[in-house]
């Protein structure tokens, strides 16, 4: 910013008078610093005489703001389904005092919220506010935002004030920050050159203001923590007193993870669906119904806090997300958050065993924005449902709206229940099946339970179609070996019955199926009639056959398959869905038998809440379940040491 | 049809069930979806036909385990409500000391028709559907539990720590403020209320699923507490909790 | 006619009382062999938990003796804790307390006259007939007993195991807008406040015109309607400090009880609103008065049915009262305090005796500290206890009386003489006098 035209110079006296004008505007909300205990906070002000703009640091980060605690996203009525909670009433903020490592924070957080898909409550809270920013005048004892690079900052602000004794140098950074000042100050004088300079050498003494420091160039950070994710005994040590407390990540104004939860009302005809801050370090953050924990250790979970900041964001947006606001730090009771202490230990640790770190190349992102995230489901009838196992059913759905899915194989939806909440299912059948679409589902948790307890002619919401599916136009002219465990059939048939429609497209077709045992077999008569087809291999086979059952063809688990087949691995492309535990010994064979990596192409689950790439809940490193996949090819993620 | 539900209660101090009276106009909502067949406080019927029974304060006799056992035999679904009943509550504080000698020095030679033993939550006597945790349970959480034995789900309850939502609340944490929290292994739902209040957590809701307990009394001692009075923390409300594990 | 009398009544836990208690009558041939009020409730220990905790956790644990009556418990266990300490308390903390005991008040007497009392006096079972019956009457009650929560909820936190009540203090207090907007709260529920004291008039036929002289203890205070402080006072005898307690209670076990009983100058003695009004009626405020006019309850009534009614006088009073105390916090200024207020405390050893009304009456705390602040000692003599003998007393007297009454009839004149005391039973078994070696 071309600093010595838009310097301006405010009397204290006028600066109250200014703040005291804002405050009196009720269609404005203007909140600052104020103390809080011994601490401080941003609060609503009441007068210009509660702020403290010498403050070190506040509790939360002004990202609640935008992102608050909790908010309702969606409202419903069992009668007419889901709408989007208005935001129109929400008075605009005037958040003043915010040091510049929150204001770096808060173009962090602008990237992540509008990234492919763009957040509409973040957008539209974000684009009413005005930021008013204070240069540090205190740094507490954990602040390392001068390592980070953010301890002062020239963009990012609608105006930036500089205490200088008598009287605030103030920096117009944009014409909001321009036309707030007009409106509602009056003296202001331009900068004279002293002023200006007084201001550059106050920046000047802060960012020399070092509290705590790495004893290396942060640049090394991302490379640094690529060599050391396999060391599970660092990780170990320095997360044994975790209290899985989660007040690491939720007092960050980089985080951004978020839980979804339906509240119904006592009547349970309406309710709402809100969401709320989430947070990495808890233990059920990356666990699913079936019990399956992502992350089920302290160290796992206490590693991902580091490689998200530090390498997964970095991969994905360029940026090292960590601003060195020290509140992790001075905010965890174990004092085992702080990444400055971290960071040298592993420095230390990477010098004595002689690692050679060198320092990371800013990858070339372009992150482009896209359409605005619809949180409010569709609603959709079901037409037919059929059972199919004892635990697992096949429902049939109609758009109310008369609309298509309009999926892709491989692809996900999200459905929802009135009050009970919302699960993501792969969509079972090919878009070339038009008007309807179907869902196989298996009773485990609330949503799915609730889900089989429903008939034909009720109704339910629908999200998407969303997520990476299979891409059909590719494998065109191959051969396909398609490779399902369980319920990994489901995604899968949405391609197969895709490429049955579209049979002169492909080559060989090659379907092998396993179950546990013959009564848990899905898509009973459908699957077994393929055995009659000409233009189809298909084997299938269950883990074993119990006494009472009857089953004449192949017993042994899915691997067992592989070898009954003859197949040419340059021609073929093996398409693989199951349980987390069979991929490594169906990828381990299928290499055994030299397909290549890409090649290989397999479905992933993970918790998903949102399905749009912004709750973080299915995150494998940079990637997200939601939107790079389900569908990936094996070799984008074979070095990805959370994927398989 | 709506589900026949019915309140017992033992060895408690009936603040829980004061909450249902609390939720003042919200009753004539509840009363629209559940039907009250039994409510021994408020009402002279009573029935043995009920879906739901709710159950407060804790089991201290074995004299209470017969009556327990047929309210699960009436009841499809069991709620254990307050923390006498989902964990033992402060009930548990006297599981410490020796029994018998108490009794003796108050009841003297009568001391052999006072019987007790050391006391416990409900679940230990019957497999318990629901929990509403907290000294007192909060309306809210209660409601919460009841909308979603309505619509046949399981109820959703934390498994995170109170930091959690003391966090939220944007408070100044109670270790800084001279105060001996035991937020960090408390299971969360009330939305850090004591904090909020003012003062600190005392563990009323029992601990999380796997608390770092080790960790917990450390920073206790690191903050000033001496050894024994950081574990004597963990017998206020973890009592049962405490010595399963 | 009375003397071919066979009668048996065992009613097992009463309906519509806080905690368990057992009414057994056997009448053979119109004598009277056997009338006992029985309480089997299991006896829960507190004065034995709290030896050995911190002086900082006394008023915590001994709040979880009652759900209902846990400010009044607080609030007695802070006052001995602070008597023992010499810790002084500053006059806007007192009126703050004296805030908190009327939300209480408020709440329980509202939920006993609204929800207990008045199904008998309507013949129902319960109020969940009235909300449809008189849906109207049973709107104004919650409406009363929300705003007595939310008064709680302002001042101390909340109703049961309030959190703000601390040691030396209030960890947080309200601010002066708000205080003002429960005073405007307090103001507008008058006339819903005459609703119901002419409801339960036009229903005072039903109730039992009964008469058993007794003793009466209860607070006194020459400057106010006694609630947070004053001296041990009797309609028999001369009044004492609160650290005189145990010369007035003499508890004592019975075989069919795990609560003891109580004795001071008869056999018995009453303790709860109507003991207060028969002690304390002058200072009642004008307001309070008129309601009792209304029933003509005047010092000395004998009639332990009209306990409700002295219930009903004391809402008014609450009522009449937390609007002064409101306006003197608004004339002298309410001083701030810390959002996390911890008042310093120096610690030593001592022993300290408090003595507060709480809804059903008198409550003792005795604690002894060692010079660590650890508790070596603690005595809380209940209302209820000191109630226990009194019932029983007036249930033997009342029992000849309403002998030509049907068995279902006599059975339900008996548990609304129990209910009349509003006993709270859980909180009676509490005890244990711990001697410790």
């Amino acid at each position: 910013m071309g600093e010595a035209k838009n310097m301006h110079i405010l009397s204290k006296e006028d600066f109250s008078e200014f703040i005291n004008s804002l405050i009196a505007d009720n269609s404005l909300n203007v909140v600052g610093v104020k103390s809080k205990g011994t601490k401080f906070a941003f609060g609503p002000l009441e007068s210009a005489d509660q702020l403290r703009l010498d403050y070190d640091v506040t509790l939360l980060p002004p990202k609640k703001y935008f992102f608050p605690q909790r908010e309702t996203l969606v409202t419903y009525d069992v009668a007419s389904g889901y709408q989007n909670k208005s935001l129109a009433d929400t008075k605009p903020n005037i958040i003043v005092g915010v040091h510049p490592y929150d204001i770096m924070a808060i173009l962090h957080m602008d990237e992540i919220f509008c990234e492919t898909k763009s957040d509409p409550n973040y957008l539209a809270r974000r684009n009413s506010s005005v930021i008013i920013g204070v240069n540090i005048q205190k740094m507490s004892e954990s602040c390392f935002a001068s390592s980070m690079g953010c301890a002062t900052i020239d963009y990012g602000y609608d105006l930036m004030l500089t205490d200088l004794g008598n009287k605030y140098a103030i920096d117009v950074g944009s014409h909001k920050g321009a036309d707030l000042l007009n409106k509602y100050s009056k003296n202001v004088k331009k900068a004279l050159a002293s002023d200006i300079q007084s201001v550059g050498k106050k920046k000047q003494e802060i960012m020399n203001k070092t509290q705590q420091e790495f004893s290396f160039s942060s640049e090394l950070i991302p490379e640094m923590l690529g060599k050391f994710y396999e060391k599970t005994n660092f990780w170990e040590d320095h997360s044994e007193e975790c209290l899985s407390c989660g007040s690491c990540v939720l007092v960050c104004p980089t985080c951004y993870c978020f839980d979804i939860m339906d509240n119904p009302a006592l009547s349970l005809k309406t309710g709402e669906r809100g969401r709320t801050w989430d947070g990495c370090l808890l233990e059920d953050f990356a666990k699913i119904s079936s019990g399956e924990n992502f992350r089920n250790t302290k160290a796992t979970r206490y590693r991902h806090r580091y490689f998200k900041k530090g390498k997964y964001l970095f991969d994905r947006f360029g940026f090292v997300s960590c601003v060195g606001c020290g509140r992790c730090s001075s905010n965890c009771l174990p004092d085992i958050a702080n990444p400055v202490n971290l960071f040298n230990d592993m420095y230390a640790e990477s010098l004595k065993i002689g690692i050679q770190i060198d320092p990371a190349t800013v990858p070339d992102v372009k992150i482009k924005s896209g359409d605005v995230i619809d949180y409010a489901p569709k609603i959709a009838t079901i037409v037919k449902k059929v059972p199919m196992t004892a635990n697992e059913t096949m429902f049939e759905l109609k758009l109310d709206d008369g609309s298509e899915l309009g999926h892709e194989p491989g692809q996900f939806v999200q459905v929802s229940v009135f009050g009970v909440g919302e699960a993501p299912f792969g969509v079972s059948s090919s878009p070339t099946k038009k008007d309807t679409f179907e869902l196989c589902i298996r009773k485990l948790g609330n949503v799915t339970s609730k889900i089989h307890t429903l008939q034909e002619g009720d109704k339910v919401g629908i999200r998407g179609p969303f997520g990476n599916g299979f891409n059909a136009e590719l494998l065109k002219g191959k051969d396909l070996l398609f490779v399902a465990g369980g319920l990994g059939i489901v995604p899968l048939r949405s391609l197969f019955n895709y490429v049955l429609d579209n049979r002169s497209d492909y080559g060989r077709v090659i379907l092998l199926y396993g179950c546990k045992e013959p009564r848990e077999l899905l898509f009973g008569d459908e699957i077994l009639s393929l055995e009659d087809r000409k233009d189809v291999e298909f084997k299938s086979t269950v883990d074993r056959c119990p006494e009472n059952e009857v089953w004449t063809r192949n017993v042994g688990v899915i691997t067992t398959l592989i070898p009954q087949v003859d197949f040419d691995p340059q021609k073929t492309y093996a398409i693989v869905c199951g349980p987390p535990i069979m991929y490594k010994f169906v990828i381990r064979d299928l290499k055994s038998q030299n397909v290549p990596d890409d090649h290989i192409i397999v479905s992933l689950e993970r918790r998903m809440k949102c399905g749009v790439g912004k709750c973080g809940h299915c995150q494998i490193n940079q990637l997200y379940v939601c939107k790079d996949g389900p569908v990936f090819n094996y070799s984008k993620i074979k070095g990805i040491p959370e994927a398989l | 049809m709506k589900p026949k539900v019915a309140f017992f209660d033992f060895a408690g101090c009936e603040g829980d069930q004061l909450q249902i009276a609390n939720l003042e106009e919200e009753i004539l909502d509840l009363l629209g979806q559940v039907e009250v067949v039994s409510f021994r406080e408020v009402m002279k019927e009573h029935s043995d036909d009920y879906d739901i029974a709710f159950i407060e304060g804790s089991c201290t006799r074995l004299q209470d385990e017969e009556r327990l056992k047929q309210i699960r035999k009436n009841a499809s679904i069991v709620v254990a409500i307050g923390s006498c009943a989902t964990i033992g509550g402060i009930n548990s504080l006297k599981n410490y000391q020796n029994l018998d000698d108490v009794k003796k020095t108050v009841y003297g030679d009568k001391a052999n028709l006072f019987d007790t033993y050391p006391a416990r939550p409900i679940d230990a006597v019957i497999p318990v559907d629901a929990y509403v945790h907290g000294c007192p349970m909060t309306k809210d959480e209660f409601l919460h539990v009841v909308k979603s034995l309505l619509l046949g789900k399981k109820p959703e309850i934390p498994n995170y720590p109170v930091c959690v939502e003391c966090k939220k609340n944007e408070n100044v944490c109670a270790f800084e403020r001279g105060e001996f929290c035991v937020g960090p292994v408390t299971r969360a739902g009330c939305n850090s209320c004591c904090v909020n209040e003012g003062t600190k957590c005392w563990g009323c809701r029992g601990m999380v699923d796997n608390p770092n307990e080790n960790s917990q009394k450390e920073v206790l001692v690191k903050y000033g507490l001496s050894v024994d009075d950081a574990i004597g923390k963990f017998k206020l409300y973890f009592g049962w909790q405490g010595k399963k594990k | 006619m009375n003397a071919d009398k066979n009668l048996e009544v065992n009613v097992h836990h009463v309906t519509r009382v806080e905690g368990h208690g057992n009414i057994y009558v056997n009448v053979k041939n119109g004598i009277i062999e056997k009338c006992e009020w029985a309480i089997p409730e299991a006896p829960r220990f507190f004065e034995a938990m709290v030896v050995g905790r911190d002086w900082t956790e006394l008023q915590h644990i001994t709040s979880r003796i009652c759900g209902i009556c846990s400010i009044g418990h607080t609030l007695a266990s802070l006052k001995a804790t602070e008597a023992a300490m010499g810790i002084a308390i500053s006059d806007q903390d007192i009126k703050l307390r004296k805030l908190a005991l009327h939300a209480e008040n408020l709440q329980s007497h509202i939920l006993h006259v609204g929800f207990l009392i008045l199904p008998d006096l309507m013949g129902v079972g319960s109020v969940i007939p009235l909300a449809s019956s008189n849906p109207a009457e049973v709107k104004t009650v919650l409406g009363l007993h929300r705003m007595a929560n939310e008064m709680s909820n302002l001042i101390c936190g909340r109703t049961t195991h309030p959190q703000r009540l601390i040691p030396g203090g209030f960890s947080k207090i309200p601010s002066i807008k708000d205080l003002l907007s429960l005073r405007d709260n307090l103001q507008s529920s008058i006339p819903a406040l005459e609703v119901v004291a002419n409801l339960v008039q036009s229903l005072a036929p039903k109730i039992p015109n009964f008469v058993r002289e007794t003793e009466f203890i209860a607070l006194s205070n020459p400057d106010e309607y006694a609630l947070y402080d004053g001296k041990i006072a009797s309609t028999d005898t001369d009044s004492a400090p609160a650290s005189e307690y145990l010369s007035y209670t003499n508890e004592y076990i019975v075989p069919q009880s795990t609560a003891k009983w109580a004795k001071h100058s008869r056999e018995s003695y009453m303790v709860g609103a109507l003991a207060r009004l028969n002690i304390n009626y002058d200072k009642l405020s004008p307001l309070a008065k008129k309601i009792s006019d209304m029933f003509e309850l005047k010092p000395i009534c004998h009639n332990p049915f009209m306990n409700s009614i002295a219930q009903l006088v004391e809402i008014v009073d609450s009522v009449a009262d937390s609007i002064k105390l409101i306006t003197e916090l608004e004339t002298t200024g309410l001083e701030s305090q810390s959002e996390y207020n911890l008042p310093k405390v120096t610690i030593k050893a001592g022993q300290g005796v408090s003595a507060v009304e709480v809804p059903r009456g008198i409550l003792f705390h005795d604690y002894t500290y060692d010079e660590k602040g650890v508790c070596k000692k603690a005595n809380c003599i209940i209302p209820t206890n000191q109630n226990h003998g009194n019932i029983e007393l007036d249930m033997k007297a009342l029992l000849p009386q309403i002998l030509d009454k049907t068995e279902k009839e006599i059975e339900l004149n008996l548990e609304m003489l129990v209910r009349a005391y509003d006993p709270c039973i859980s909180c009676s078994t509490h005890a244990v006098k711990v001697h410790f070696v």
